[in-house]
């Protein structure tokens, strides 16, 4: 009997002309964003990769020089374009793309596309995600506002009643016959995309599958939510007209403002620094110490005592060392300190800002699935930050053995231009390279939006099997 | 024209009955508000940095006119001293950051626009000017995705969802209500009485939006009387966007289909028309014009650092005496500082050159989006009234412009102290300090 409604279901609303056309516009828009956001994709990410290897060649081919003169020609870190991001661009066009790496200082990521772009871009990219989030929601409703009604008012709906079908099922049976109306549209397009993966896109990521099956999942259950909410609505409403209203807008209000107002929210509870008191908070630091109790020359007093004791020497001058060697790194370690303070305070503020609305995704699955895609296609803050760290290290990496090599091999008493070394030297930094979080971990970071999405759908059977058999027949 | 009178009072008197027409009204209403204290929201906290660089700025120099009058027969006030009179600076410490704000233009809140991506300030010395302004402002990238809840999104968005719920049922309304017969067996023709229902329709939106507009130019402290223009313009797009999407909903009525196929249809030409077009533009313009890899900037700017550094000081001169002959003296082949700052005009030269090259790629591309503009009505009414309140990209690059300027007037102050072998009088700093 189950059956037969889902069937019925089915087939009455893959006959009906309004979805045909609508369900035939969705499946163009995914097709097209579909191939030309993957064409786009791998053109960014081959720029990219030459970009990252023409640097290391500039680096590899800068001539015999001092290794301090070395390191503050610097380096460059390029921020691979994620493969699922042709699914879910995500903060992409908002984000930095490359990092000058040099000695002394943590440069921010660089050069948004956005800050290059007109105010169209603000209008967001056509991606997958941009349909499956928010068009084929649209499509449910228009399947859905009129489910019951209409066979209320062609009387139907007290006939099937009479053939000894519970309300309960008839109700499972109109969410499984729209949600597999829903999975024919979506699974065709989502296994063409996963088609469209080839070699090199598991060589840039190698979890790159259990990703792209994780965002499949998560979007299939967030339809799922919406097909038995959307149910429930018009089951309870007056008519169909008024369940329309209704899911509309609640539509309008959880796609378009609320998200919005949100994130404008975000920003008023927890307010960032501006770059100017982020930048003097540094200077003030690195000047007077991190507790402001441990200024920079006594610093420099207090290590020169301790190597010239590490040593059993009375002078710089009588150091087997280069002196200014391992001076320029204990530097670079403080800063480095002084840095991870002030760069993870601001990065806690936009993490608790981002908070705020994996909360709301509580009372608006949409922003759930949201951060959820965007945090598995590689394009949410949690990778930006990755990103940003793995360059960092890299670049505390390369100046650190500069400054080694110096203290060892630069005898005291050689003049810093005459005290060269050349490509082997260069070589020996092996080319940057990021690997993106493992799934494991970028489900960890997205507990919340997993979990609402769980509560949404365990909370809306629940109420449906409750509420499913006080719908009117009449 | 007293059928057209007698069906407008009759048709006000019908939908102020309904409580539908109060709660669209309060809520667009509402948001509007909203987004007018948003917009107020953000500005203020611009402005608040602002005056927070301009005050540290003026305060720092404060203490350099004092450090240039200080006893120099004093050991420690000498270090001081030479601090505030040296062009050159002290060791690796240049002489002074300066500031220049990009202050908000009068009607910058109600259109935020593309002014939260860039920073309202930038600070720099005398050095070459492409390596100091090129770091952003610290802003969360999700809040920059999400965009401002400004009066402008309110206007975009929401105006034409009003417009669609206002005309859905138009006719409709009449005929599921069964009183289409009624006014079809009138004198007047039912053409006349749709038309009548709507032009209500569409004067109560354009004065909703007059209001909020009022509201936008009282709340965020813009005189009316002395930006008249500004409102009237502002007032004269508004009027037309509004004007669009009721003659679209229009033809969508003249279909004559049920309230909710021409519900749907409406909101099926919103969704094309403010969402589906541009970000349907934007993936195209992406995926076909990239963008120009700024690095290189860096890139280029380092090499030739790394030249000027490696080569013998003549290397530096050669290339600057010719171009700047009023620095010229004979003779000065070996200064340090002047070999220093002249290598600053060579690389503020080459990133000129190269800046000039990325602009004319990024044109190219922003050329191709404006050209199909008109394909996104919503984009294009968002980027006019960002125009208009001179929020664009383009509002940005003026500033900037002005920022080359400023550093280049600096520039010539200094170069002239600098290539004289000169430190800088009092009055020097007076001067100076004037240009804050």
């Amino acid at each position: 009997m189950l059956r037969l409604v889902i069937k019925k279901e089915f087939l009455s609303s893959l006959r009906d002309i309004r979805l045909q056309i609508s369900g035939t516009i969705l499946i163009v828009l995914m097709l097209t964003a579909v191939l030309v956001g993957r064409h786009g994709q791998k053109e960014i990410q081959t720029q990219r990769t030459k970009a990252q290897s023409a640097m290391y060649d500039k680096w590899l081919n800068q001539g015999n020089k001092h290794p301090h003169s070395a390191a503050h020609y610097g380096q460059f870190a390029f921020k691979p374009k994620p493969v699922l991001s042709f699914l879910d661009i995500g903060l992409d066009n908002y984000t930095g793309i490359s990092v000058f790496l040099e000695a002394h200082k943590q440069n921010e990521v660089q050069f948004s596309a956005a800050q290059d772009s007109n105010g169209m871009t603000r209008f967001g990219e056509m991606t997958a995600a941009l349909i499956l989030q928010v068009l084929l929601p649209l499509l449910i409703i228009f399947l859905t506002f009129d489910i019951f009604s209409k066979e209320r008012e062609e009387g139907t709906l007290k006939l099937i009643h009479a053939q000894g079908l519970s309300m309960r099922q008839l109700f499972m049976g109109k969410v499984w016959g729209t949600y597999l109306m829903v999975l024919l549209i979506y699974l065709p397009i989502i296994i063409l995309a996963y088609l469209l993966l080839d070699q090199r896109s598991s060589n840039l990521d190698p979890a790159i599958g259990s990703k792209f099956l994780s965002l499949t999942v998560g979007y299939a259950i967030y339809f799922l939510v919406f097909v038995i909410l959307c149910v429930l609505i018009s089951g309870f409403a007056r008519n169909s007209g008024f369940a329309l209203l209704t899911l509309l807008g609640l539509w309008i209000a959880s796609c378009i403002i609320l998200p919005k107002a949100t994130a404008n929210l975000a920003d008023k509870v927890y307010p960032a620094p501006s770059q100017f008191e982020f930048r003097n908070a540094i200077k003030k630091k690195v000047k007077n110490g991190i507790d402001g109790h441990n200024p920079s020359d006594e610093r420099l007093a207090s290590l020169k005592q301790k190597v010239l004791d590490q040593y059993g020497v009375a002078s710089i001058a009588e150091l087997p060392v280069n002196w200014s060697g391992i001076a320029m790194q204990a530097g670079e370690e403080y800063t480095d300190r002084v840095y991870d303070q002030e760069f993870s305070r601001v990065e806690e503020i936009f993490n608790k800002q981002n908070r705020l609305s994996e909360w709301v995704g509580f009372i608006n699955p949409y922003l759930a699935v949201r951060n959820l895609s965007m945090s598995l296609a590689g394009t949410d803050f949690h990778h930006h930050v990755a990103f940003a760290k793995a360059a960092e290290n890299y670049r505390r990496a390369f100046v650190k053995k500069m400054n080694k090599d110096m203290e060892v091999n630069h005898k005291p008493g050689v003049a810093y231009g005459d005290y060269n070394v050349g490509q082997d030297m260069w070589a020996s930094i092996e080319p940057f390279k990021y690997n993106l979080p493992s799934t494991s971990k970028v489900l960890f970071n997205q507990w919340r939006s997993i979990a609402t999405l769980a509560i949404w759908l365990i909370g809306l059977l629940l109420l449906a099997s409750v509420y499913a058999p006080k719908i009117s027949k009449l | 024209m007293k059928p057209l009178l007698h069906i407008l009072s009759f048709e006000w008197k019908n939908l102020w009955r309904s409580n539908v027409l109060k709660i669209l009204l309060l809520v667009v209403l509402g948001a509007g508000i909203y987004g007018i204290f948003f917009g107020k929201f953000e500005i203020d906290k611009q402005e608040t940095r602002i005056s927070q660089v301009q005050q540290y700025e003026r305060h720092q120099f404060d203490s350099l006119l004092i450090w240039a009058r200080l006893d120099t027969s004093i050991l420690i006030n000498k270090e001081k001293y030479q601090k505030a009179v040296s062009p050159t600076g002290v060791g690796w410490n240049k002489h002074f950051t300066y500031y220049l704000a990009h202050e908000a233009p009068p009607a910058a809140g109600l259109c935020l626009g593309q002014r939260d991506l860039f920073p309202v300030y930038y600070g720099f010395n005398v050095t070459d000017l492409a390596r100091q302004v090129n770091a952003g402002e610290l802003a969360n990238p999700m809040k920059l995705l999400t965009g401002n809840f400004d009066l402008s999104y309110v206007f975009v968005f929401l105006f034409p969802l009003l417009v669609i719920a206002l005309f859905y049922n138009l006719y409709a309304a009449e005929k599921e209500g069964g009183t289409l017969l009624l006014l079809q067996s009138q004198s007047i023709s039912l053409r006349m009485i749709l038309f009548s229902k709507g032009l209500l329709r569409l004067l109560i939106i354009w004065s909703l939006a007059t209001v909020l507009l009022l509201l936008g130019f009282v709340i965020q402290g813009i005189s009316v009387f002395e930006h008249g223009y500004l409102f009237f313009r502002w007032l004269l797009i508004i009027y037309g966007y509004c004007l669009l999407w009721t003659l679209l909903m229009g033809m969508i009525v003249r279909l004559r289909k049920s309230g909710a196929l021409s519900a749907m249809l409406g909101l099926g030409v919103w969704l094309v028309l403010t969402l589906i077009t541009p970000a349907l533009l934007n993936l195209f313009v992406m995926a076909n014009e990239p963008l120009p890899n700024r690095a290189e900037m860096i890139h280029t700017l380092r090499s030739l650092n790394d030249k000027n550094w490696g080569s013998p000081k003549s290397f530096v001169f050669d290339k600057f005496y010719p171009e700047n002959p009023q620095y010229f003296k004979k003779g000065d082949t070996t200064d340090f500082n002047k070999w220093y700052y002249a290598s600053f005009t060579l690389l503020d030269k080459e990133s000129d050159a190269l800046n000039a090259q990325f602009e004319e790629q990024v044109g190219r591309r922003n050329a191709l989006l404006e050209k199909w503009e008109w394909l996104a009505p919503a984009a294009m009414m968002h980027e006019r009234l960002s125009q208009l309140s001179e929020t664009s990209r383009q509002s940005h690059l003026e500033f900037v412009k002005k920022v080359h300027t400023y550093h280049q007037e600096l520039k010539d102050l200094y170069y002239a102290r600098i290539f004289e072998g000169e430190q800088f009088s009092y009055q020097d700093l007076q001067k100076l300090e004037e240009q804050l």
